[in-house]
């Protein structure tokens, strides 16, 4: 009886490490290019403390990142940034609450690398827009690691660009997300 | 006319040395910067967590010297994270990303040690965010 007992303990905690329901990274990677085509000089920034919290059950994901937290290679072009583009004082981050829309071919709870679609709410600059973009999700080792790419369009979130500076800030900036996703407690 | 002429170059001149140190404007460094708000870590956070438009009211843009025992450290890919404790039940915390700029005495901390950033806030998402940190000295 007791063995029976240890074994049925022993089954269901394995289990709940198998099933933690709720991954999350505090370490997501976003990046941005904004350069126009004719540019001369190049437009990017990086953030590595992007936030993600995904639940494995439905699918559901909550992503925000600080803009404050973007490096460029130039101070002055994060000055400009913050200030004139994104308001960062009024407006601090950008956030996308949304979800997994195909999980009936994502398995987040067995190993391999899927292709996914996400739906959902993306806010930045006090704008709100529904968004479906494509990633890849890989599910190994314990973690779940997210990779995207897609493209943000300024005037969808108000975003104005100086006639002065148009020629080399892109109307479409292009962002990249990778972030690696470990169980949360 | 020549005098004028001289005006102009010297006004381009000048024009160009501003643009110029503009452009290549250093990064800030908080090494010798004063704090404008000392905090302790848990409570930073709670008043994030409790009212973020009233904590980044007070706090975003300042350099806030805060202080707490080091929950985690990251080296990604060169980039130094340090979290301090919070006593927040889900685990959330204070992120101190070290500037990559300004010098640092360490860029190790050991897990459980108390110790004191300066660094600009850049808000709340789920953490509280700092960045440009170097260690305060004691």
């Amino acid at each position: 009886m007791k063995k029976l007992m240890l074994v049925l303990f022993a089954s269901v905690t394995m289990a709940a490490n198998l099933s933690a329901q709720n991954f999350f990274t505090r370490d997501g990677k976003i990046k941005f290019d904004a350069t126009a085509a004719n540019s001369p000089e190049k437009i990017e920034a990086l953030s590595k403390t992007a936030t993600c919290v995904l639940k494995t059950t439905d699918g559901a994901m909550q992503w925000a990142v600080l803009f404050k937290s973007f490096t460029f290679e130039k101070t002055l072009m994060g000055e400009h940034f913050n200030e004139n583009y994104v308001e960062s004082s009024k407006y601090p981050k950008a956030t996308f609450t949304g979800k997994i829309t195909n999980l009936q071919e994502v398995n987040l709870t067995k190993d391999g690398t899927y292709n996914a679609v996400v739906t959902g709410k993306m806010s930045v600059h006090g704008v709100t827009k529904d968004v479906t973009t494509n990633g890849a999700i890989t599910v190994g080792g314990g973690m779940i690691k997210i990779n995207a790419g897609f493209t943000l369009n300024l005037a969808d979130y108000n975003i104005d660009i100086p006639s002065l500076v148009s020629d080399k800030v892109a109307h479409d900036v292009k962002i990249l997300i990778d972030a690696p996703l470990k169980p949360m407690n | 006319m020549k005098k004028i002429l001289i005006a102009l170059v010297v006004l381009a001149a000048v024009g160009a040395g501003v643009g110029y140190y503009l452009w290549n404007k250093p990064a800030l460094d908080l090494t010798n910067a004063k704090s404008d708000i000392v905090v302790d870590a848990t409570a930073l956070f709670n008043e994030y967590k409790t009212d973020e438009a009233q904590a980044n009211s007070k706090y975003f843009e300042k350099v806030i010297g805060v202080s707490g025992k080091v929950q985690e450290v990251l080296n990604d890919e060169g980039t130094v994270k340090v979290s301090l404790e919070t006593g927040d039940p889900n685990g959330f915390v204070v992120r101190c990303e070290l500037s990559k700029t300004s010098a640092h005495a360490r860029t190790e901390f050991p897990v459980g040690e108390t110790v004191a950033f300066k660094g600009t806030c850049s808000g709340f998402n789920l953490d509280v965010v700092l960045n440009n940190c170097v260690e305060a000295k004691k």
